[in-house]
């Protein structure tokens, strides 16, 4: 039986400095009329270097196909002109691409409508007034309302999600065979990324298009993929039925990578189990299995052995591994890990109702100016009116989607920005009013932990020096000597080796760079860490290994964290307490069950209900609640309710009254007149 | 035994750190043969300006007319100019002054210039709004103009057209430095910084200063030949040094006029120009590999 497509032992190397990296190594694939398929691995595993290859779109040189046949409809791909007619036919008009970024995959100085005629008059042969009524209808499809006057605006007028929503048209539009969507809701807020997926699933049915999602989330996998390709370093690890993959994997790195996720469903208190080390080097890959060695299964003789090739354990179910998982013991660390105390997230240390830090009516405007005279013409109310305790010992989470001025409660309360209103009070003591020579000293205690570990590091430091940076200024240590024992120390306390010190950010890999990151805000022994999203930035497996780091610090230094993420499994793992924000302000604020289990705002409910859950089971068993349309500007703020346009439950009466927090039971609030 | 060479091998990695690192610096610096072979250049056009005067096979100012315009030979190398001068010696002679004028006013510009573009990068403001204006202003003069002003000012001589050339560089420099710390500045380690409780100044010297380095050396080298070539034109219309101190850019202006019969007058001190400006900008393209941490590993 002949496959739409068909990928055989697929090999892409790029040449770096004289080093081949081996990027794709020997992918087999298919993929049949109207399926789902579903591309997992994380950063650096080939997922997307393999769907790019196949229409040979990576940058040659420095990247190389080496091998392999992409058979569609029984056509070599790799045997066409990279840039002739019939590459350029197939390429957008038989196998269509959406790529991660909606922001700068449009063209900002043409009108959609431009874009999107130009690409069906080129690949389909009719006129320009059919071409305009079929994109109307195209935008019509993907959820653009008024698409006939929409049609004839310019990407920036659009959100993120509008826009995806418009390359999806783009590259629907010709009728494609095949959509390949190149982690096209990665950038997306979850509400917006539910949204679009359910669209998108919508859309390839109808059109019985063929869709490839290649992604990292496991979760986006479950519900919407039938099959699945786990990618590691290259090479495919294990294919199967979604069903196969998720409840009986068979290849360690999947096991792996399920357990490192946490789960909405799963009871709390569980202990991740990350997957130790990182990814090899791809330049000098080792003779025998890449995964070896993170591999908790692994045994002598997969030393001796090669790669392993894919073999069947079930119908259409293959796995690259000489050990039988379901036979095999994990390794006596591994063991270690599972049994080691649940975490200790469920007790706050220290008396719980001292309040270390507290934010009272919270107001920062950013103005927008115009003109040379910069002249005031609105403000941007970021944050208006947030108010929230910190008690000694918790781990507030502080969640909402982008936009929503999570992180610049996070920054304002560092005295990064300053406040237009309001107080926050370190210990009792006004904090926004204080002098500087009086605020440095208070500076010590309270710190912070970046999301991207890359813009976070000055690249001229050395490990050391940025670790050790706080030591000094605060004059914390008495000589070079005790400076030298402090910053081994640190490196100890996160789990680093001290003889890696004298080297400099590039030479880690991500989750080394930010466990630098959060030595060097333990460096003045602070009571309260803000973590602004200080794991998004970081891979499945590597998350996990630092979620677990900042539990373990907190217990052993007693810490207070504010909790700052937009992943609500990962905050629900993490979270004593939990605030959700929405347009500025805090719409509702409890212990973390009451959130979880018994949201009472309807943006809460929603929010929780697009968050995907890696199980297909649970997934087909869920209802989903989508909410409707997007975040208002907080230029412009609804008057009322700023929620009341999206929520199911608005009356006329929100449209009048400002809801502010209100108690609805032990120390639960809602800022929500309707409930 | 095993312990004793573990351990030992950890002192030996431990120890000469600070050494190490600039060691390692040479040698990113010296990896490439043409920087070695530029950094000889500069080093001998070093030697030749301190030591000219031994150096010299003749006085650079000895006159015979009567052996004027000579073609090269045995006696004069490169041959006389139409007053009987050894170009040979004037040459030697013209790199005190040439490389005088051009690292000393390029440095001069480099340090105010980057001053003012980390302030006014930095703080914003009304301080920068100012100093974007004046360097408009200052932009909007040509050179040459900018130095003939600063000459009637001034009077002739080296100091002028060092005052002139460091005037008519700041701009370029703030306003480079400047956009770099306008990106730089937006990085999260700089917030860190603050969070940490940094001063202004700590950031600024630091965290800002160092990331901004790269694109500075670049306009460094540049200017530098743009100086040496300026001094010619200044001297030519008479801001520059007095015609009896021989200069590289004063001899190409004065050769200029017997280009077609004896081309050497021009070409001899040009190509020294030349050589000078490519040292100078290879050296500068090393300098800055070496200096960037992000390439360890990779060279």
């Amino acid at each position: 039986m002949t496959h739409l497509l068909e990928v055989r032992n697929l090999k892409t190397v790029f040449n770096v400095e004289g080093n081949q990296v081996l990027a794709v190594d020997g992918v087999n694939y298919y993929i049949d009329e109207g399926e789902i398929v579903s591309f997992v691995g994380e950063s650096g595993s080939g997922k997307s270097v393999t769907q790019m290859s196949g229409l040979q779109l990576i940058p040659m040189p420095p990247g190389e196909i080496v091998g392999g046949e992409v058979l569609y409809k029984g056509v070599n791909l790799l045997q066409l002109d990279e840039e002739g007619e019939e590459m350029r036919r197939i390429r957008g008009g038989e196998i269509g691409f959406i790529f991660q970024e909606p922001m700068t995959s449009l063209n900002p100085v043409l009108t959609i409508g431009e874009q999107l005629i130009e690409t069906i008059m080129l690949h389909k042969k009719v006129s320009r007034k059919e071409a305009r009524q079929q994109a109307i209808q195209m935008l019509n499809k993907v959820g653009i309302p008024d698409p006939e006057v929409r049609i004839d605006e310019y990407p920036h007028q659009f959100s993120g999600g509008m826009r995806q929503r418009i390359m999806i048209a783009m590259a629907l539009s010709v009728n494609p065979k095949i959509l390949i969507a190149d982690e096209a809701t990665t950038a997306l807020d979850v509400t917006t990324q539910a949204q679009i997926l359910e669209m998108l699933r919508d859309v390839v049915k109808e059109t019985k298009t063929a869709l490839i999602i290649v992604t990292h989330n496991l979760g986006i996998v479950a519900r919407y993929a039938q099959r699945i390709y786990v990618m590691y370093a290259g090479n495919v690890v294990e294919t199967g039925t979604t069903e196969q993959i998720f409840n009986s994997p068979k290849h360690p790195y999947t096991i792996g990578l399920l357990n490192a996720v946490p789960r909405l469903d799963h009871p709390k208190g569980e202990k991740l189990i990350p997957i130790e080390g990182t990814l090899p080097d791809l330049a000098n890959k080792p003779p025998y299995c890449s995964f070896l060695p993170r591999c908790p299964y692994r045994t002598q003789s997969c030393y001796g052995q090669p790669s392993p090739p894919a073999k069947k354990v079930d119908e259409g179910h293959y796995v690259a591994c000489y050990v039988d998982v379901s036979q095999a013991q994990p390794t006596d660390q591994h063991n270690a890990l599972k049994a080691a105390s649940p975490s200790s997230t469920l007790a706050p240390s220290g008396d719980p109702k001292e309040v270390i830090l507290e934010v009272e009516d919270l107001k920062v405007y950013f103005p927008v100016t115009k003109g040379i005279l910069k002249r005031k013409v609105a403000d941007v109310k970021a944050v208006d009116g947030v108010s929230f305790q910190l008690r000694k010992g918790e781990t507030l989470g502080l969640v909402g989607e982008s936009g929503c001025g999570k992180t610049t409660v996070a920054r304002t309360i560092m005295g990064l920005y300053e406040p237009t209103g309001g107080r926050i009070y370190y210990q009792g003591e006004d904090i926004t009013q204080m002098p500087a020579q009086k605020m440095k000293e208070v500076r010590r205690h309270l710190s912070m932990i970046f999301q991207d570990p890359y813009s976070s590091l000055n690249p001229r430091q050395t490990a050391e020096s940025i670790v050790g940076e706080p030591l000094i200024i605060h004059k914390l240590v008495k000589d070079s000597k005790e400076y030298e024992r402090r910053v081994d120390e640190l490196f100890h306390m996160v789990g680093l080796d001290p003889s890696l010190k004298k080297r400099v950010p590039h030479e880690f890999s991500g989750g080394q760079r930010q466990r630098i990151g959060i030595a060097r805000a333990l460096a003045c022994e602070p009571s309260v860490i803000v973590c602004d999203e200080a794991i998004s930035a970081l891979d499945v497996s590597i998350q996990a290994q630092i979620i677990n780091l900042l539990e373990h610090l907190k217990e052993t230094y007693q810490l207070t964290y504010l909790f700052i993420a937009h992943d609500l499994s990962v905050v629900r793992h993490i979270s004593d307490r939990v605030a959700v924000m929405y347009l500025g302000r805090i719409v509702e604020i409890a212990d973390w069950q009451s959130i979880y289990t018994n949201p009472k705002h309807p943006y809460t409910k929603a929010l929780l209900n697009a968050v995907p859950i890696p199980d297909p089971q649970v997934e087909a068993t869920r209802e989903r609640i989508l909410l409707e349309g997007e975040i208002p500007s907080p230029l412009k703020r609804p008057k009322g309710c700023s929620f009341r346009e999206r929520c199911p439950l608005a009356t006329d009466h929100c449209g009048q009254v400002d809801p502010h927090l209100r108690p609805v039971g032990n120390e639960h609030h809602v800022a929500c007149l309707n409930v | 035994m095993t312990t004793n060479t573990a351990t030992n091998a950890m002192t030996e990695v431990k120890a000469p750190q600070a050494s190490n690192e600039l060691r390692r610096m040479f040698r990113v610096l010296f990896k490439r043969k043409i920087v070695v072979a530029s950094f000889v250049v500069l080093l001998l056009a070093l030697f030749l300006a301190i030591f000219a005067d031994w150096i010299a096979p003749y006085d650079p100012n000895y006159q015979d007319l009567a052996r004027g315009l000579q073609s090269p030979s045995q006696e004069h190398w490169l041959g006389t100019d139409e007053l009987g001068r050894d170009v040979l010696s004037r040459i030697i002679h013209g790199t005190r002054i040439s490389l005088f004028i051009g690292v000393v006013s390029v440095i001069l510009a480099f340090v105010t210039g980057s001053l003012l573009g980390l302030i006014s990068g930095y703080y914003g403001g009304f301080f920068d709004a100012l100093l974007s204006r004046m360097i408009d202003a200052l932009l909007s003069f040509p050179n040459i103009v900018l130095a003939l002003g600063v000459g009637a000012a001034l009077g002739s001589g080296p100091f002028t057209i060092i005052v002139a050339l460091t005037l008519a560089f700041i701009p370029t420099f703030a306003r480079v430095m400047r956009g770099q710390v306008l990106s730089i500045k937006e990085n999260d380690y700089i917030k860190a910084a603050k969070v940490i409780g940094a001063s202004q100044w700590r950031i600024i010297i630091k965290h800002i200063f160092p990331n901004c380095v790269s694109p500075m050396i670049v306009l460094i080298t540049l200017n530098m030949g743009v100086a040496i070539l300026a001094e010619a034109t200044l001297s030519f219309l008479g801001v520059g040094v007095s015609p009896d101190i021989p200069t590289w850019g004063a001899m190409v202006n004065e050769g200029y006029r017997f280009l077609v019969t004896h081309p050497i007058l021009s070409f001899a001190p040009g190509a020294c120009v030349l050589i000078i400006v490519l040292a100078f900008n290879i050296v500068g393209d090393g300098l800055r590999d070496a200096l960037d941490p992000r390439l360890r590993g990779s060279i």
